[in-house]
């Protein structure tokens, strides 16, 4: 589903290297865990496959299509969640998820049938006519995620999605995870909470000063570091050591 | 003055000008080229600024050789303060009750008459950068012809430092008066953004009034000239009934170092600090009475009802659905709808209400404009092609987005669905000043259909071009980094940039009609608009959507 290859960002003028070559692939069906301490580079190397952020070098193609050369094309399968859910405060829910509905062109029957499943999932229906400058931050979350999953996206990209979640949206949004992969279609999400990588993950990466220092499946992971109970502490060892 | 105001007022100046993220910027070698296209464009505002200057030069003239100097001074004090006193009920309302900080400061342990203070220091420098562009050329020009001395300058220093402090005080009054009063749950947003325009729109129209007042107790005299020749004061002592600060300022200058001259400044100064303690005493009253309403969350619990998705969800054609996004943010956000529907309708506005408290005073005004046709229809064409310009919208069109820029950014679109539903947003309150601008002419001169339709037809028209102007300077340089939507529109550069550029477009515009007018029929003229229009529009567009398509990419 996506490849990247060499990816490299740097700012300042090449002083601060915030990704440094990292190549990485997942494929179809897979849910991909982005583990590093803060400032690693997870948001960096996010907003660079979403089309935020020009890469310096490398590339990144989603089934071979570069998402640089296509973007549209890309843009059309990938939804995106950011980590601070920073959207039209203004709007009331319904306005904005029907404005990301028309933007994605999703039919009618589709989006209307996709909005009350998924609302209805983080219990946030009730307050679709409200303006969203009156939502929590935990209610923000809610409705960007409801527009992401509405255009059905082949890869689901989320920066930090359990922060501000409620323990039963976390869990929904877990298992909603598990079902697009099911489906064939991928998620790459970064995350602090190990245990949630370590449950839900079938790869993880661990990136640490702009470089992967460590990427497998949880076994293989196990194997590389000494300390080998969770991923708490292989993750400790691996960025300490670093 | 308390540590914490200090505090305050330091942290204020430093946001509300950037003065940090520009020592960084400078520090880093970062955007050193946009700062240059800033200076650039200021500096392309000079030569009308100079005309102006020099047409008041000429305006001196006329009161010297009257012997009414004085009245000179009182005439640049008055539009001073009038326009700090106009612009300062927007920009306070906007900084007192709107900006993102309060909710930080708000928790704080700080007193309202803090807050305030300290927002009403940074208020009034930035009130410096309108009222001395306005004030100066009038102290140079009057300093200058009298070969005043030290006196003069002195004094003038002094006035010139105090100048804001009343008319802002008073702005502060009003608002914090009228925000306490309008703190209605509900359409609070709305039911403020009407009536702050209505206010303004009063306080023009009071201020016309005292103006034709004035203008009759001035010459209502059996004596008057002969008194006008004796009292080389009559006139500033006549007008400044109606204006008494600007009066006493004038007379403060004139008098220089003598008793009266600092009877006067003291008494200039004395009225801005008494309205500056009198706006702080109130604001520990009533200032958080029209603040907490404003910034309290109302908890999204359905009371704004659960909807039927079935019903609510509407398939929209994306240049209409984003169209519709960027009317719904305009009208949702006071400090973008004052700005932006203000731009078109106070011209009109004005317009209707001087022709209809002006009786005949505007009737050899009508009388012209019966007689040339031409003229009214290019000009009203001129007018209604600037909304495109003056309503602020597109030289903000991607500057508004602020944080939430990452979403356009992210959206499966393209660059037309952008140009398209952006410039149509604008283009809806063109129509709108556009209608206006008609009824405001109707109330001078009849008009017939077909040239409601021409105007309408081709001022419209031309305000695309116009719009699409201010959406390229804004992509070029889009200031998404704002904390205070009010930063997006009052303190946009980009504003400034279109403007210049937007009058160099019509100014051209017109001066080509200017010379086709003695020779071509107003049919032929109103064609090479139609191609000028045209190209520019096509050309624009073009420019855009590459700008749209390589920006989206290499924003950071």
């Amino acid at each position: 589903m996506l490849k990247i290859d060499g990816l490299t960002k740097s700012y300042n003028k090449g002083e601060i290297r915030a990704v440094d070559d990292i190549s990485l692939e997942i494929g179809d069906g897979e849910i991909f865990g982005f583990l590093g301490p803060n400032g690693a580079g997870k948001t960096t190397t996010i907003k660079m496959i979403v089309g935020l952020l020009k890469p310096d070098d490398g590339e990144i193609l989603l089934d071979g299509m570069d998402v640089w050369e296509e973007p549209l094309k890309a843009k059309s399968r990938i939804s995106y969640v950011p980590d601070n859910p920073e959207i039209y405060d203004r709007l009331s829910g319904i306005e904005y998820l029907n404005f990301i509905g028309d933007m994605y062109g999703i039919p009618i029957g589709e989006r209307s049938e996709k909005i009350k499943h998924f609302t209805s999932v983080f219990n946030i229906g009730n307050a679709l006519g409200d303006i969203i400058s009156s939502y929590s931050h935990g209610m923000k979350q809610k409705l960007v995620l409801t527009a992401a999953l509405m255009s059905n996206p082949d890869l689901f990209i989320l920066d930090e999605p359990m922060v501000g979640l409620d323990p039963k949206s976390s869990f929904n949004l877990k298992e909603i995870m598990r079902t697009m992969c099911n489906e064939g279609k991928s998620v790459f999400f970064s995350t602090h909470v190990m245990e949630v990588a370590e449950k839900l993950c079938d790869r993880i990466a661990i990136i640490n000063k702009g470089k992967i220092i460590a990427m497998g499946t949880m076994e293989e992971l196990r194997r590389t570091a000494q300390e080998k109970e969770s991923l708490e502490n292989i993750f400790l060892e691996l960025t300490e050591n670093e | 003055m308390n540590n914490k105001l200090l505090s305050l007022i330091r942290t204020d100046l430093n946001i509300t000008f950037g003065l940090s993220s520009l020592m960084y910027n400078i520090k880093n070698k970062k955007k050193i080229f946009p700062m240059a296209i800033i200076v650039l464009a200021l500096m392309s505002l000079l030569p009308s600024y100079i005309l102006m200057v020099r047409a008041l030069d000429s305006f001196y003239d006329v009161f010297r050789q009257m012997g009414q100097q004085s009245y000179f001074l009182h005439i640049g004090f008055m539009s001073a303060q009038m326009i700090v006193l106009v612009l300062g009920i927007m920009y306070v309302m906007s900084k007192y009750y709107f900006s993102n900080d309060l909710p930080q400061l708000v928790p704080l342990p700080i007193k309202p008459s803090d807050i305030i203070g300290s927002k009403f220091v940074s208020l009034m420098v930035s009130e410096y950068l309108t009222s001395l562009p306005v004030i100066l050329p009038f102290i140079i020009i009057y300093g200058r012809a009298g070969n005043e001395g030290l006196p003069y300058w002195a004094m003038s220093l002094i006035a010139v430092v105090a100048l804001p402090i009343l008319p802002l005080a008073v702005s502060s009054v009003l608002i914090m008066v009228f925000m306490k009063y309008t703190n209605i749950k509900g359409k609070k947003d709305l039911i403020r953004t009407i009536a702050a325009v209505l206010f303004i729109i009063f306080v023009i129209f009071v201020q016309i009034k005292i103006n034709q007042m004035t203008s009759q107790n001035l010459m209502d005299s059996e004596n008057f000239m002969f008194n006008l020749a004796r009292d080389a004061n009559l006139l500033l002592n006549r007008a400044g009934v109606a204006f008494p600060t600007a009066m006493w300022a004038a007379l403060a200058l004139t008098n220089g170092f003598s008793p009266a001259g600092f009877f006067y400044i003291l008494l200039f100064m004395g009225t801005g600090i008494a309205g500056f303690i009198l706006m702080m005493l109130l604001a520990e009253r009533i200032f958080f009475d029209g603040l907490i309403g404003n910034i309290e969350v109302s908890a999204a619990k359905g009371r704004g009802g659960k909807v039927d998705s079935t019903s609510i969800v509407k398939a929209r054609n994306p240049i209409i659905t984003m169209a519709k996004k960027e009317l719904l943010m305009i009208f949702k956000t006071p400090v973008y709808l004052m700005n932006s529907v203000g731009g078109v309708i106070i011209l009109p506005a004005l317009l209707a209400i001087s022709m209809l408290t002006g009786g005949d005073a505007y009737e050899p005004m009508k009388e012209m404009i019966m007689e040339s046709r031409e003229i009214l229809i290019l000009g009203s064409i001129g007018v209604i092609g600037s909304f495109g310009i003056l309503n602020s919208l597109g030289a903000t069109t991607f500057s508004r987005e602020g944080t939430n820029m990452w979403i356009q950014r992210t959206l499966p679109i393209k660059p037309k669905v952008q140009i398209l539903g952006r410039t149509l947003s604008s283009v809806i309150l063109q129509v709108l000043g556009g209608v206006l601008l008609i009824l405001g002419i109707l109330f001078m001169v009849p008009l017939k259909v077909s040239e409601v339709i021409i105007i309408l037809l081709f001022g419209i028209s031309a305000s695309i071009p116009l719009t699409m102007i201010g959406m390229v300077v804004d992509i070029t340089r889009p200031m998404t980094g704002w904390t205070n939507p009010q930063q997006a529109m009052k303190q946009n550069l980009n504003v400034i940039i279109s403007m210049a550029i937007g009058t160099l477009y019509i100014f051209g515009a017109g001066f080509l009609g200017y010379i086709l007018l003695p020779d071509q029929s107003l049919l032929m003229i109103l064609g090479i608009y139609a191609v000028i229009i045209f190209l520019s529009t096509a050309f624009l567009y073009k420019l855009l959507e590459n700008l749209i398509q390589s920006k989206f990419m290499n924003m950071e």
